[in-house]
């Protein structure tokens, strides 16, 4: 009988193995739609919170390009219920995505409780129920939790509205501005104004620290200053100049840049005992270090070939690698969330534009098309890149998706913004 | 006796497998793109005009129209046997090209249809963004002859999610696989009846 159905097996697998398979490796340019139905509102509610909130949650949805949305006013009906949806009416004009919702109640103390749905038009189900409690005062708040769990239904992704981003603006020749705001470049808050340049911003995992470097003391110097508090502690290091400073994943130590005798070094510092401990000792300048997901490895640029390359030392061994190979000017390099690609600046024939590589690969691609791009941060999600770059003299953060689908500039501000840094997100 | 009885099983067990591994590796698995073309080599035939006779004969006056009428008739009779044989080499060519034109022609129906329906499936497949991972899942789909798709299953998923979800939106926006109106019947049924879309995203970033 085993015999048989052995047989059997292997007849029907035969006749399974020869069937046609054609291969689908290319995906379309375009983008999902996605209805933002202006959400409903119970009966005695006179504040219309509702279209305040899908407003919101639209406006966080296309901001980095990778959706497109359909008007309001070519919208057939206006479901807020289940019972009230017909996917006939999404599916003629062409969505893939609806969202409805509606605010249920607000109680004495102005809470709101709001309802929402996603809709998978082509597949005709629902894929994301949600309820949230919220104050009325923060209406922006409850939209960007909406918005990360539509975002992550959709896409698989960590949603990311609710992450900030520092930067530094140069509003004129002598006024330089530590600021940190929201990703949509709301809420701004200047932390520090000085005479003399600031510099290499980079966030604490909490996100409740900041450090990075001044030069309002003559020399480059380590701040890290406390957002709630405001207060600001410099790093006594015992080199001439300090900089370069980036938090290790798990916020004990610090990986920077000191300089004994005009001879730059990677160092490891602990923000606990203060120590400081060496990692490179070469001749050549070796600079801005950024720390791999896992702790386990550093990147950074060296000269020590003759031009700035890449290279990765492994913080226990103090094993080091060289990453690239490619071009005379590779600089400025960080880590993918995943740990399994880095992204840096790429110069080629005066250009300099962010580009990418795998490190399991030799190859190089470049992801951006401006000429003078420096400083790339990425989002916490692995999805978007967000980079300074100049139009004429004004300097400017410009964003390209992974994808390459969608690239977008971030609101002007009122002067030259660069080294943006992006925040973590919050578990 | 059962012991030969069970060799003789396990050793038709082992020629089975064998012939599964030799399926396995003649799987139809089409990867098309634009430079690809259909060769058709039609068969070179050979010229057999030589005519043999004896000419070791005396060359007397009867002979020689002997050996006139002879070479005249062997030559008929000669070129009869080349024409026929030629005849015979080129009905069995003929018959050999009719079927490779037919196979290619074949292929290049199977290929142009599949290039349509890739072409078709790869501009609605809106791929997930940012997947570090190499992925592949596989869709059985089952077809009308008029195209219309009956039925399709993800028979073979990946490990992510959202990249199944693309898929299967994708799907779901595809009705009719037109295309295959065109084919021989014979045609459809051996290669479109069921066959598989094979989703892959490479890992790399795009």
């Amino acid at each position: 009988m085993i015999r048989f159905s052995s047989l059997l097996f292997f007849l029907v697998s035969n006749s399974i193995f020869s069937i046609l398979e054609i291969e689908i490796l290319k995906g379309s340019d375009n983008l999902s739609k996605v209805a933002f139905v202006p959400f409903g509102l119970e009966s005695g509610i006179e504040e219309n919170y509702g279209s305040e909130i899908s407003k919101n949650i639209e406006n966080n949805m296309l901001l980095f390009g990778e959706f497109e949305n359909l008007a309001v006013n070519e919208m057939l009906s206006y479901p807020s219920s289940e019972n009230d949806f017909y996917y006939r009416d999404w599916k003629v004009l062409g969505v893939d995505y609806s969202l409805i919702g509606k605010v249920n109640s607000v109680n004495a103390l102005g809470n709101l409780n709001i309802s929402y749905s996603l809709f998978n038009i082509n597949r005709r189900i629902k894929i994301l129920e949600g309820e949230i409690v919220g104050s009325e005062d923060n209406i922006e708040g409850i939209s960007k939790i909406i918005s990360n769990r539509i975002y992550e239904e959709i896409t698989g992704l960590r949603g990311i509205f609710d992450t900030k981003l520092a930067y530094v603006i140069n509003s004129d020749a002598e006024t330089y501005q530590m600021c940190i705001s929201d990703i949509d470049g709301k809420n701004e808050q200047i932390l520090f104004t000085s005479k003399a340049p600031i510099m290499s911003p980079d966030w604490s995992p909490d996100r409740k620290k900041i450090a990075y470097v001044s030069f309002e003391n003559g020399l480059a110097e380590i701040f890290i200053q406390d957002l709630q508090s405001g207060e600001r502690d410099s790093i006594q290091a015992l080199g001439m100049t300090n900089s370069a400073p980036v938090w290790s994943p798990d916020g004990k130590s610090l990986a920077l840049v000191v300089s004994f005798s005009g001879n730059p070094d990677i160092f490891l510092y602990s923000i606990n005992n203060k120590r400081l401990i060496r990692l490179t000792n070469h001749y050549g300048i070796d600079t801005e270090p950024s720390w791999s997901p896992d702790s386990k490895k550093i990147i950074f640029t060296s000269d020590r070939s003759g031009s700035p390359q890449l290279y990765e030392i492994n913080t226990k061994s103090k094993r080091k690698k060289r990453l690239t190979k490619d071009g005379n000017y590779n600089a400025r390099g960080r880590y993918f969330p995943d740990g399994k690609s880095i992204f840096f600046v790429h110069g080629n024939d005066g250009n300099f534009q962010i580009a990418t590589k795998k490190l399991s690969s030799r190859y190089i691609e470049t992801l951006t098309s401006t000429s003078l791009d420096e400083s790339p941060t990425i989002s916490p999600n692995g999805n978007i890149i967000i980079y300074a770059t100049k139009d004429g003299l004004n300097g400017y953060l410009g964003g390209i998706t992974l994808d390459g689908k969608s690239r977008f500039s971030l609101p002007v501000k009122n002067g030259s913004v660069r080294e943006p840094a992006w925040s973590p997100l919050l578990n | 006796m059962n012991k030969t009885l069970t060799s003789l099983n396990t050793s038709f067990l082992i020629l089975l497998f064998l012939s599964l591994i030799f399926s396995m590796f003649s799987i139809p698995n089409l990867n098309i793109d634009e430079k690809q073309s259909i060769k058709v080599n039609f068969y070179e035939l050979i010229p057999q005009d030589d005519i043999l006779f004896d000419s070791s004969a005396p060359d007397t006056l009867i002979k020689k129209e002997t050996k006139k009428i002879s070479e005249i008739n062997e030559k008929i009779n000669t070129d009869e046997t080349s024409i026929i044989s030629k005849f015979k080499i080129n009905k069995l060519d003929i018959k050999n090209e009719i079927s490779k034109i037919k196979l290619s022609k074949e292929r290049e129906d199977i290929l142009r249809v599949s290039a349509i329906i890739q072409e078709r499936i790869s501009s609605i497949w809106i791929k997930p963004n940012s997947l570090s991972e190499s992925l592949t899942a596989k869709v059985l789909i089952n077809l009308a002859p008029s195209g219309e798709i009956l039925n399709f299953s993800l028979i073979k998923p990946s490990s992510n999610t959202s990249f199944n979800e693309s898929i299967l939106t994708t799907m779901n926006k595809m009705t009719f696989f037109e295309e295959v109106l065109f084919l021989e019947r014979k045609l459809f049924e051996k290669n479109f009846r069921n066959f598989n879309l094979v989703f892959k995203s490479s890992g790399e970033i795009e």
